[in-house]
């Protein structure tokens, strides 16, 4: 059994809107609102700020305490998080050993990105040199490499990637939250169906760059009672590994940090993936789905297309897949994607995963 | 007949992150350069400011044979912007000989006959007086 000395205590969640002309200030206001109305905590009370780094913002480099000035916030503890995706789930764990270590008592761990209506900052580096003249598709080309390579090492079902691009599209037709304009129902031969972008990655493989925000609160348990909170979530279990392999010229590129992370996360906690009722992977392509279902133990690897072929990964089934529809099936607002379905798994355990629609679950 | 959509190809940057001249340099001659770690007596690729293994910067140049095989393709069909002329084209991961992976574009090939470990060799893709890029082809 991992630690339960840290509590997350609230959340919120903008909708995802397609170029919806806001910022990523204004965005996150709205979630800080909705965490101040859910969990009474005063804002005086918040004294901690941790941010994700995101596409619309990251050319101003005080974009954490810009935030902090917009909310009016005045925090003894300030944290930007680079990692992606990653970084809302990264900001929990950091914020955990700030307040462990007294830096902080209460943390408010922002994801907020305005991609679709903010040009996006230049990642640069050899990417000028050595990327953009070779025309590579972006991620979606990087992911074409590794689907290709994935293909040539195990074998992957197409029906496989069908049924998961359907069971996400179908949670997101009930979050009352997704993008708009993805709220179109799909059946798996449209997903067959759909054009390839860079072979072998189709379009329904990939996410659609929006805008959006999510955010929760996280303070020690001691104080969450202190403040009379009801509605605890606790993290037990965390790993994270950054550029992996990267001390190599050449390795298995199949072969992901979730191979790490996860086995870490699951000891941490003292559960096996058998143990696991809710599955809220980072789904920026489908194939990310299953490299996660094999890396993090769910099944061997090379086993991923008949693990999700013989799942039921519904919001009714043994493995509930990404219930608000993921990144695929929500839209993915930028680098704040991460708290999509970070929010989603700590709504459904407050929920205690009644799992019903979004808008019976609010 | 509407005459295709031209846009300049973009031309690569040097020196933005470090010095790289010497690969480029080479490159008009069309030698491929790679960086040697003279600690760990590897290779490596792109060019770093130290050695991926050591940390240290006892690095040199060295020219490489250009024999490699295919690790891994994409057929781009949907361009990176600026590329809208070449579609389709194929990106891949080339395993050279030296031990290092490269990001490079597949040319005079057929990707339909792609197969893990295809030996391919350097060829070279003039992008203007300035830039040639090591691009490589089934052997």
């Amino acid at each position: 059994m991992g630690k339960r000395d840290i509590a997350i205590v609230g959340y919120g969640e903008t909708k995802v809107e397609l170029r919806s002309g806001r910022s990523s200030y204004d965005l996150a206001g709205e979630v800080f609102e909705q965490i101040l109305d859910s969990t009474g905590v005063a804002k005086s009370e918040i004294d901690g700020i941790c941010v994700s780094e995101t596409m619309s913002e990251t050319s101003n480099p005080f974009w954490p305490v810009f935030m902090a000035e917009m909310l009016g916030l005045v925090p003894t503890w300030t944290q930007v998080n680079g990692l992606g995706g990653a970084s809302t789930i990264a900001g929990i764990a950091r914020a955990a050993s700030a307040i462990r270590d007294g830096l902080c008592k209460i943390v408010l761990v922002l994801a907020s990105d305005a991609q679709s209506s903010y040009p996006p900052t230049e990642q640069g580096v050899q990417r000028w040199e050595f990327q953009y003249q070779t025309g590579l598709r972006g991620p979606i080309g990087v992911f074409g490499l590794f689907s290709q390579r994935y293909r040539l090492q195990y074998g992957l079902k197409d029906e496989a990637h069908a049924k998961l691009a359907v069971t996400q599209r179908n949670h997101a037709l009930m979050s009352p939250n997704a993008c708009a304009k993805l709220k179109t129902p799909i059946t798996e031969q449209e997903y067959l169906k759909s054009k390839y972008v860079s072979e072998p990655l189709r379009m329904l493989d990939s996410v659609m760059v929006c805008d959006g925000a999510s955010g929760v609160l996280v303070t020690s348990a001691e104080n969450a009672k202190r403040l009379g909170m009801k509605k605890m979530v606790y993290p037990t279990g965390y790993g994270e590994i950054t550029n992996f392999n990267g001390d190599k010229a050449v390795s298995d590129i199949t072969e992901t940090g979730f191979s790490v992370a996860g086995p870490k996360a699951l000891r941490q906690a003292g559960l096996a993936p058998k143990d696991i009722k809710l599955f809220t992977p980072y789904d920026d392509f489908l194939i990310a789905i299953l490299i996660q279902l094999e890396q993090i133990g769910f099944c061997g690897r090379g086993e991923g297309s008949n693990f999700i072929l013989n799942t039921d990964m519904t919001y009714k089934g043994t493995l509930p897949l990404d219930t608000s529809g993921g990144r695929i099936s929500a839209g993915q607002p930028g680098l704040a994607g991460g708290g999509i379905n970070l929010v989603e798994a700590v709504r459904q355990f407050v929920w205690r995963g009644r799992r019903t629609s979004g808008r019976e679950r609010e | 007949m509407r005459e295709a959509k031209k846009t300049p190809r973009p031309l690569p940057r040097p020196d933005i992150y470090m010095n790289t001249s010497p690969f480029w340099e080479a490159a008009k001659q069309r030698r491929l350069m790679l960086q040697y770690c003279k600690d760990s007596n590897r290779y490596q690729w792109f060019p770093r400011p130290v050695s991926i293994y050591s940390g240290k910067r006892n690095l040199e140049w060295r020219e490489a044979s250009g024999k490699g095989i295919l690790y891994t393709w994409t057929n781009t069909l949907v361009p990176w912007p600026d590329h809208e002329d070449r579609v389709p084209y194929v990106c891949a991961l080339v395993d050279l000989q030296e031990g290092v992976r490269m990001l490079v574009n597949l040319i005079n090939c057929d990707a339909s006959k792609f197969r893990e470990g295809l030996p391919v060799r350097l060829a070279w893709e003039k992008l203007s007086d300035d830039f040639n890029v090591p691009v490589f082809e089934p052997t």
